[in-house]
């Protein structure tokens, strides 16, 4: 069994419950026995009760809170999303705003682009031949140059959608050709959807 | 391991973000109220950058202390003075011989905090990680990088350290108390 000695030096062992079950079973006969180190052992936990509810006090603000998770976890966090993002929102305002040729060339490249990422495939597609530049003038007031440089011939699809014709030998004539205006044509090529462009291959008039 | 960026944030949401609380306090604690958020947000910023590394077999408040001590370490510590601790006999321990007089009253929040910033500051780390977090002298170890024995030392000299300084402040009500001739005396 222990005696005041004994205890009095494991007593932070004994507090801490670092003590192995054989020793604290020991320190616990003691001090059931001994007033003196029970008194100490009593100060000793009013000092850590103290210290606890001294230091537990304070509380992190929801500010501190909000700035961890937005540096760590948040998907802004996250470079391989923002920092490209960012970098072409960049590239393409600086662009825009200071030069109209290269604002242009930038144009036709992200043009270029679309058409590299789209899921371009052969189709079959009907709809009403229609002048783009009439349509735009007709819903937003667009100055159309038709009256003296010609109509522009679309596709519009059942769905109101308007594709436009990629230049070739076999599309010029839905293009230029307004004579077939209002007619329903099926067109046989390839569909570039984000670019809402058709390649004709070849086309025939319903 | 290696993990996905989901998984991973997902990982440290669960294992390290409800700590965040606890760190606060002991940052506090170590830097003041004006600099805590700042060795918080750098503490959790580093433990995202190696997490990684972090054993989830291990206790993940215990290795973010690890972090937090190590940034506190590097960038608050080395510019504050203060006395290096006197580590021959670092592993003594004194018996309890001089504690039956009472020292403690219901309200010392205020002269605890005061006693507990005036104690040298791997005192003041032990006993906040033993008494605060409750974390094993093997964790305690390991966060403080030093053997057991050290931090059955600190905590020994530490709490006794402490209650000298409470009791000094709470017999000095009234008057102005000079806490730096309570400091740093041999134990």
């Amino acid at each position: 069994m222990m005696d005041c000695k004994n205890i009095r030096e494991v007593l932070d062992l004994y507090v801490d419950g670092e003590l192995s079950p054989e020793a604290t079973a020991q320190a616990e006969a003691h001090l059931q026995e001994c007033a003196s180190c029970r008194r100490t052992v009593d100060r000793l936990n009013r000092l850590r009760q103290a210290v606890k509810a001294t230091v537990g006090q304070y509380q992190p603000t929801s500010q501190l809170v909000a700035r961890v998770r937005q540096s760590t976890i948040s998907p802004w966090a996250r470079p391989a999303i923002w920092v490209p993002a960012v970098a072409v929102a960049v590239l393409i305002i600086v662009l825009g705003l200071f030069s109209p040729q290269i604002r242009s060339v930038a144009a036709s490249e992200l043009e270029v682009a679309a058409f590299h990422l789209d899921d371009s495939r052969a189709t079959v597609m009907e709809g009403k031949l229609l002048c783009r530049d009439c349509l735009l003038k007709e819903e937003y007031g667009y100055q159309a140059m038709c009256p003296t440089r010609g109509h522009h011939g679309s596709l519009q699809t059942k769905d109101g959608k308007i594709w436009q014709f990629l230049d070739g030998q076999t599309s010029e004539e839905l293009i230029h050709n307004s004579k077939l205006l209002g007619r329903t044509v099926r067109i046989h090529g390839r569909c570039f959807r984000r670019a809402s462009s058709i390649e004709v291959d070849s086309y025939e008039v319903l | 391991m290696l993990l996905g960026w989901t998984s991973r944030s997902r990982h440290f949401e669960r294992d390290a973000l409800p700590h965040l609380p606890a760190l606060y306090r002991m940052a506090r604690q170590l830097v003041g109220a004006e600099a805590a958020d700042d060795l918080v947000q750098e503490t959790f910023l580093r433990a995202w950058k190696y997490f990684e590394t972090f054993d989830s077999a291990t206790n993940c408040r215990a290795w973010l202390f690890r972090i937090l001590r190590n940034v506190w370490i590097s960038r608050w510590r080395k510019s504050r003075l203060e006395l290096p601790l006197t580590e021959t006999g670092d592993e003594q321990i004194e018996p309890y011989y001089d504690w039956e007089d009472e020292f403690l009253r219901d309200e010392m929040s205020v002269e605890v905090e005061r006693a507990l910033s005036e104690l040298p500051a791997d005192y003041r780390l032990a006993i906040l990680l033993a008494d605060v977090e409750e974390l094993t002298y093997q964790e305690i170890a390991r966060v403080m990088e030093c053997p057991i024995g050290t931090v059955m030392s600190r905590l020994n000299r530490g709490r006794k350290m402490l209650a000298r300084l409470i009791r000094a402040y709470a017999e000095s009500t009234g008057s102005n108390p000079k806490p730096e001739e309570f400091v740093r005396r041999k134990p």
